[in-house]
Order: C-alpha cells, then structure tokens, then sequence
C-alpha cells in the first residue's frame, strides 16, 4: 500500500518532466537547443505564484472546470498500477469508473470553455465533444478484448505484475493492433499531433489550447498539471504493453517502466516533428482507425480463444 | 391494498374538487396540489412499505358477471408506483407556480382534472390484474394525457401534436388490444396467464405487445409522436409523461414477459436490438434539435433505448443460463427506469422555469441564464451530468450495472458474444453524444452571453418550482454516491419477475454498489483536496475581472458566440445517413451583401418515410372508401344489421 502510493506520488512528480520531453525532440528536429527539461515544472511553479483575471461572462463553472480535470486525472491514476506494482485501489469495473470519470473532467472542460462566450472556445469545445466519442467506442472494444483474455474489468488485472505478459502470450498479434490502437487514442485525448497541434499559432485551428485561452495563473497550473496527469496514465498504459517483463526487483521494474514511458513520449515527440496536423473533417477518420484496429483485434481472439 | 385505494380516491377528489372551485383561483389551486400531493404521498409510503417487505396483495371486483375488475401489486408493481407517485408529487408541487395564468382558470381546473387522472390511471395500469382492468386504466391514461397535451390549444401546432399522439396512442393500443386477443383465444380468460399455449401464439403475443407498448415507451421507429407531444404538454406534464408515463410502455414489456414465461433466444437480441437503435438515434437527433424540450424529448427515446439494452441483456442472460448476467442486465434497466424519470422530470422542470421566465424554447435565442438562475442553472447542471451517465450520478450506477451484466455476456458463446459487444460499444457511443448534447445544452442556454432580448433580465422567482428541481437534483446525486439502497428496492422488483432463481443473492450486488460508492467518495475527497489547495494558492492574490480574450479582436458582441447549430454541425455531418439535415442559407454574394439567413433541420427519418409509407397509402384507401360515408342514417343501420349477421354466421359460442 505505500508503495503503491509511493509510486503514485512518482507519477504526480515526473508527469511534467517526461512531458517536457517532447519539446526536447520537437527542438532536435528543428535544429535548435530547446527549452529545459525541466520547463513545465518553472511554468507550473511561475502560474501557482501568480494571480488570475476572469472574463466576466463567466460564471463558477469555470473555475469548477479546471479542479474537476485534475481530480478526475489524480483519481485516476490511483487506479492504475504504476511499474506494474498493484494499484492504490481497484475494483471490479474500475476501468469503466475512470473512462467515464475522464468523460466528467472532459464534460467540465468543455463547459469551462463555453461559459467564456468566446466563438474561439465554442469551435474548440465542438471538437473536443467529437472526437472523444469515437476514442471512447474503441476503448471499449480494447476492454471487450481484454475482457475476454482475463475475465476481469479492472486495470489491476491488466496491467500489473506479470499480466501483460501473459497478454502477449494468450494473443501476441491482437495485442499488436491494441498498441497502435491506444496509441492512437493517447494522440486524440491529449491533443496532439495529428489531431491537434499544442504549437500552433491561429485559435482557430486549436482544440484543446484554445478551450483554456482564457484560464490564468493557478487554475491554469490545474489544468496543465491535469493534461501532464492525462498523458501520463495513457502512456503508461502502452509503455506497459511494449515493455511488458516483470524483472523481480521493484527498482528495476521502475526504471523499464520509466524506460517505456520515456519511449512513448520520445514516440509522441518524433510523430510532432515529422508529422503535419491533419485537416479538421479527417481527424475522424484517423481516430475510426483505432476503433477498426481494436475490433479486428477482438474478432481474431473470437477465432483462436474458443 | 386499502391504502392504495384510499391513495387513488384522495388523487381523483383533488381533481375533481379544482373543477368545482375553478372560480376561486388560488383556492383551486391549492386544492388541486393538496388532493394529488396528499394522495401521492400516501400511495408512495404504501409502495415503499410494500416493496421492502416483500408485500404483495391484491382484490377484485365483479360487477353481474360482466365486469371483473383485478388488482395486483407485487414487487415489480410496487417499483413502478414509488416511481409514478414520487414523480407526480413533485410536478404538482412544481405546478403551484408554473401554471399561474388566471386568465385560464377553467383551462387549468380542467388540467389539475386530468392530471390527476393521469395519475390515477398510470398507478392503475401498474397494479392491473387482468385484461379488462389494464385496458380500461390504459385508455384512461391515454384520453387523460391527450387532454393534457392539448392544454394550450390555440396553437394550431400544439392541437396538431395532440392529434398525432392521439393517433399513435390508439394504434398502440390496438395492438396491445389484439395481443390480449390471442391471449383470451388460448386461456379463454382474462387473467394474466399464459399456461398451456403454443410457443408460436406467446411470439405472437410478445411481438404484438411489444409494438403497442414500445409505441407508448417511445421506442424507435414508433417515437414520431414523442417530440411533437412532450413540446406542446405545459412543462410539469412534459416531466410526467417522459418520467414515468412513457415507463408504463416498459412495465408492460416486462409484465408480458414474466406472464409468457418464454424461452427463445430471439426475443431478447430483438429487444436488446432495438434499445441499441433508439439509444443512439435518439441522441443523434436529440443533438440536431433547437427546441429545448423537443430535445429532451429525443432524449426520451435514448434512455427507453438504454432501458431495452438492460432488459434486453437481462432475457439474453436468462436464455444464456447465466443468472448473474440476467439479473445484472434487468436490474440495471429497472434502476434506469427510477433513475431517468428522476432526472427527466428534473430536466424538464428546469426546461420549464426557462420557458416561463424567457417566454421561448429557442435554444439559440438563449444565453448565460446561469448568472440569474442560481438554482435553476445548477439543478439543470446536475441533471445534465446524471443523463449524460456521468460518476458520481445516477445515471452512471445504471449504465454500470448494464455495462457489467454485457461484459458478462463476452464470455459466453458465439452469439451472445456478438450481441454483448454490440451492446457494450453502442452504451459507449450513446454516452459520448449524450455528453456532447448536453454540454450543447448548457453551454448554449445557461452559460455565455444572452444571444436575444428574451434571456435578458431574466428571474427565478417561484419557489414552488424551484424546491422540487433541488429535490430531484439531491436525489440523482444521493443515487450516485449511495445506490446500495435503491439497489435493494430494484433486486425486489427482479425477484418479482419470476425468473425462477429463487431468492435473489444481495451480496455480488451490494458489493458492486459499495465500490461505485467507494469510488464516488475517493474522487470526491481528491476534489476537496484540490478545493483546498486552490484556497491556499489564491490566498493573498489579486483577482482581476475583464472581459474575454477575443483574440485579438477587441468589438466582439454576443452574436459571434458559438450557437448550438454550429456546436452539433460536424458530429451530425458523421450521421448524415441517419440523419438527414436540411439547411437553408443564401449565399453572401457582391460588395454590399444583402442580409442573409441560416435555418438548419435535421429530419427524422422515420417521420421522413412514414408519411410516404403508412400516411399516403392509408389515405388513398380512405378516400376510395369514402363512399360509405354518405350521411344516409337508414343505410347505416343497414351497415350494423348485416355486421350482426355476419357475426352470427362466423362467431361460436
């Protein structure tokens, strides 16, 4: 139990610090030295010293908005094993809990967004209620997969000690497709390059920067801490999947586990670099991918788990 | 039973004591409330009483042999009536401040009337014993709503709505009048009892009752009459008959189906089919809707859609011989019957107090209400995350039960695999748009800037409207947080549907709740927490006011706010296939354009089809006919000698 909330407190902590990351590659690719690893921490510490203004449309449910995002992030992250250790704590259902628990940040979100009365914020909160849905859809085929090679509905079951393991072993090539398919959902929710652009410059081609334009100083901090949490927890889902060994020894398990973290958001980094934002109208389509990913993956289960 | 009665008398002499005083304003009103308040509440405690204690009872009446009359109440009756007297007690309650017109003070005695009819007929429908009783209590509250409905007759759209539920009503009727039909050919009694027919008769009984029933649910295709009537009924009827009104439409389904006792497989992928297909055209077109209350009508048909998936899950799991599967699935479905006629009424309610004070259901003429309407805004908020299925709220216990009795099926057979899946994905995607439809809803309504005059200077006042909405909003959040009671009451109801598993085990199910419970209170200590946190943070900071970041522009006016239209456009392009959308929009053209105008309607394909599949044919064959119809009464009694005749000919004693 401390441990587990040992390693949760691990995961507050270096949530910034792997994010920090991406702008680290996103720097090397284009030829320039780049921010400090440790940027987000000085921004973070910078927004919590600092007063806020509020627009005067605005009404409590902005300020609501930016707790209820962290909240619904820390909570979650109490529920997922970190370096394959069991989690704080876990139920059966757990997972369905958390995907509608981050369904509650994102619906406050998008409120906080709308209360501004900015035409900005109103295209960005459309798309953020959009896209999700169809992420949402393939989550929950990966759970039907899961479901079926575990019988069990919580992350515990999937994701510590040796369990991931055993995944690839009952259905390797499933799991293959799964991967890319989180992977995929992990772009979508934290908004990032292909589907979103954090970097861009005109509101209006934004979708998750621009719901925040008018949150400032500490409730800001909440809601960068919260999108660090975010990716956090989707990562460590994946560097799970490709780094699945349990080495016996819970330092060593930290250090692959931080190993496969760092490899997402090294992936995550390079797919910004390389890669262009799509256009607004073929976002769906690269997010339907993930689910067409999740349901092959189950239906070949269906084939040779009988 | 007696308390039930004396509950049903109180009710009907409320009604009747406002048409006699309707002279007497606030008299009458007060009356009116009083009589269908006191007797709501008697009736409530009598079905809570009964449903804790495992009571069941029952009486009968037999009038020469001709009329029998039978009454019922077992667990699944006493369900259905908490629901019906608690939702009804709080819309007359509500109905104190909302119907204030004294202008229309026989036009409103004639609504407490028929309001409590309604209220009378829909618990009697639910404690029916037989045939003539339910039929009788059905078409009571069929004429009692369609008067309802109808209140605000002057408008030609309002008297067109109720001519449309009027129509589905009957036809609805009708088939369950022809079930009950084959019925009586098989037993040769009016008793609820299905012993010794054929497998085929009880499919037919099933299927011919599930479309009389599921067009009173509202169930896709037979909703049409759903978004025309909930607009056009006064906002506290609308609460009634999208609560629990439409659920009667569910207690038949069920009743039915513990009566049939039957085993196929089919039935249930065909319930489980059509919830998947009302739940998420009900939400798609809910989100293309600019009517406030049309789309919490659509909404109607996505929770009867989400009720089929549970009771659909629940016949899959009883074929499947999975009890835990079956049990999961239907008590998921009954608790989303308490738990959507608690949030609908709420939403509705809420709909109403916005009617009232902006004088429009526009939703796009709406705007930042929120900042005037404290309690109204915030119960609505309330409302909107328990419909939108989200934690720690109603909604999501039941969808939880579902989602859990679905994944119980995954590991079954082939089959029951595919349709658990289709299930469980179509839950996912109905909870996402229902989430984007209702961030439409108070994003575009009560939060931003007012877009017109009407949500201008807007007030609250009405306490008596206000106090139901507060109690509402508590109990979706009580539900939320602490299902394990209501949980209890739903397992009694399970038990009463005779799936032959006994005594129904507590302890799987309890446990689910106290994990919903205990991760409702984890969530909500890390929010404190935070609460906390930000409190420190802000300690001895200035806090600025300004205006919003117009990015750069610095003449924004309220008009550039993002309306719903412009919020539901892309996902309603991805269902364009289900969703036709018709748009009006002259083009800009020229240096000094012309104003111009954009009007959006999305139609509902049903409605599209039904007017060239059922309406035209069948008013081609009526004018052919219309010969008959000549006015000459000699010829007539022509017509009924030789209808007599023929009768004699072909009917046996």
């Amino acid at each position: 139990m401390i441990e587990s909330i040992l390693l949760w407190a691990f995961a507050l902590l270096t949530a910034p610090l792997f994010a920090g990351i991406i702008f680290k590659v996103k720097a090397f690719f284009g030829g320039r030295k780049g921010s400090p690893v440790l940027i987000n921490y000085y921004t973070l510490i910078k927004l919590f010293k600092k007063g806020s203004v509020y627009s005067t449309s605005t009404t409590f449910i902005f300020k609501l908005g930016p707790m209820v995002s962290l909240g619904a992030a820390a909570t979650a992250l109490l529920f997922l094993p970190i370096a394959g250790h069991a989690p704080v704590f876990s139920f059966n259902g757990d997972v369905i809990f958390i995907l509608y628990l981050l369904g509650l940040a994102r619906f406050f979100t998008i409120a906080a967004a709308m209360d501004t009365a900015s035409p900005f914020e109103g295209m960005g909160a459309a798309r953020e209620a959009y896209f999700p849905i169809i992420c949402e859809a393939s989550m929950f085929m990966i759970l039907i997969l899961f479901y079926r090679l575990t019988g069990d509905l919580s992350f515990a079951a999937y994701f510590s000690g040796s369990q991931p393991f055993g995944l690839w072993q009952t259905a390797g090539s499933p799991i293959l497709f799964v991967v890319i398919a989180f992977f995929i959902i992990l772009l979508t929710e934290n908004a990032r390059v292909p589907v979103d652009d954090p970097a861009t410059h005109l509101e209006l081609t934004m979708i998750h920067e621009v719901m925040v334009l008018d949150h400032s100083g500490p409730d800001f901090g909440f809601i960068e801490m919260g999108a660090f949490l975010k990716m956090f927890f989707y990562a460590s889902i994946v560097a799970r999947l490709i780094l699945p060994f349990e080495l016996g020894n819970p330092a060593l398990n930290l250090a692959l586990f931080s190993l496969g973290v760092l490899i997402v958001y090294l992936a995550v980094g390079v797919m910004e670099s390389i890669l262009a934002r799509y256009r607004m109208d073929r976002v769906p389509k690269f997010v339907l991918t993930s689910f067409a990913l999740a349901f092959f993956a189950t239906a070949i289960t269906l084939e040779f788990l009988r | 039973m007696n308390l039930f009665f004396l509950s049903i008398l109180i009710i009907s002499a409320g009604g009747i004591l406002t048409l006699l005083t309707f002279r007497f304003f606030p008299l009458m009103k007060i009356l009116g409330v009083l009589g269908i308040g006191a007797g709501c509440c008697i009736g409530m405690l009598d079905a809570l009483s009964k449903l804790s204690h495992d009571g069941s009872a029952s009486a009968s009446f037999d009038y020469l042999d001709t009329l029998s009359l039978a009454f019922q109440i077992d667990g699944l009756s006493a369900f259905f009536l908490l629901a019906i007297f608690a939702v009804c007690l709080l819309a007359t309650i509500y109905s104190f401040d909302y119907m204030s017109n004294t202008g229309k003070a026989l036009g409103t005695a004639t609504n407490y009337f028929f309001f409590s009819l309604l209220t009378a007929s829909m618990a009697l429908v639910v404690v029916a014993g037989n045939m003539i009783t339910f039929m009788l209590s059905w078409e009571i509250m069929s004429l009692s709503s369609f008067f309802l409905v109808v209140y605000d007759h002057q408008v030609l759209e309002n008297r067109k709505a109720g001519y449309l539920y009027f129509i589905f009503s009957h036809v609805g009727a009708m088939f369950i009048l022809a079930a009950f039909g084959v019925l009586y050919s098989h037993t040769g009694s009016f008793g609820f009892d299905a012993a010794g027919m054929s497998h085929a008769a009880k499919m037919l009984v099933f299927i011919l009752a599930f479309i009389g029933f599921g067009s009173k649910a509202g169930v896709f295709p037979f909703h049409v009459w759903l978004p025309h009537a909930h607009p056009a009924a006064p906002s506290h009827i609308s609460a009634v008959m999208s609560g629990v009104m439409i659920k009667t439409g569910i207690y038949g389904i069920l009743r039915l189906y513990s009566i049939l006792n039957l085993h196929t497989p089919v039935l249930g992928t065909m319930v489980l089919v059509f919830g998947v297909v009302s739940g998420v055209l009900g939400v798609v077109y809910a989100l293309g809707q600019h009517d406030l209350k049309r789309l919490l009508a659509y909404h109607s048909v996505e929770n009867i859609g989400i009720i089929l998936i549970g009771i659909g899950i629940g016949m899959i799991g009883v074929e499947a011989k999975n009890p835990i599967m079956a049990v999961l699935g239907f008590s998921g479905g009954l608790l989303h019957v308490l738990n959507h006629s608690i949030f609908k009424s709420l939403l509705f309610m809420g709909a109403g107090v916005v009617l009232k004070k902006t004088g429009t259901r526009s939703i796009d003429a709406l705007g930042g209400l929120l900042k005037n309407m404290k309690v109204t805004g915030v119960t609505f908020l309330v409302g909107s995350l328990a419909i939108a299925g989200l934690p720690p709220f109603n909604g999501f216990v039941s969808e939880f039960f579902i989602y859990v009795g679905s994944f119980r099926g995954i590991a079954v057979g082939s089959p029951v695999f595919a349709v658990s899946l289709l299930a469980i994905v179509s839950l996912a995607v109905i909870g996402g748009l229902a989430l984007a439809c209702f961030t439409k809803v108070v994003g575009v309504v009560f939060q931003g800037e007012p877009r017109s005059r009407a949500a201008h200077d807007v007030n609250e006042k009405g306490p008596a409207m206000l106090l139901p909405m507060v109690i509402l909003a508590g109990a979706c959040a009580v539900i939320g947080v602490y299902p394990g009671g209501f949980m209890f009451l739903v397992l009694k109801a399970v038990a009463a549907l005779g799936l032959d598993y006994g005594r129904i085990p507590m302890e799987p199910f309890a446990r689910i709740s106290a994990n919903i419970t205990w991760g409702a209170t984890l969530f909500l200590a890390v929010l404190l927490a935070l609460l906390a946190l930000r409190r420190i943070l802000y300690q001895g900071k200035t806090i600025g006011r300004a205006g919003t970041w117009g990015c750069g522009f610095t003449q924004p006016t309220t008009r550039m706010q993002y309306t719903g239209s412009s919020y539901a456009a892309s996902i309603l392009e991805f269902f364009k296939p289900a969703a036709p959308l018709e748009e009006d929009h002259p083009p800009v053209l020229g240096l000094f354009p012309r104003q111009t105008h954009y009007r959006s309607h999305i139609h509902d394909i049903v409605e599209l089809h039904l007017n060239r599949l059922v309406v035209n044919p069948v008013l081609w064959l009526f004018d052919k006919l219309r010969w008959i119809q000549h006015g000459d009464i000699h010829l007539y009694i022509g017509y009924i000698l030789l209808a007599i005749v023929v009768l004699l000919f072909f009917v046996k004693p």
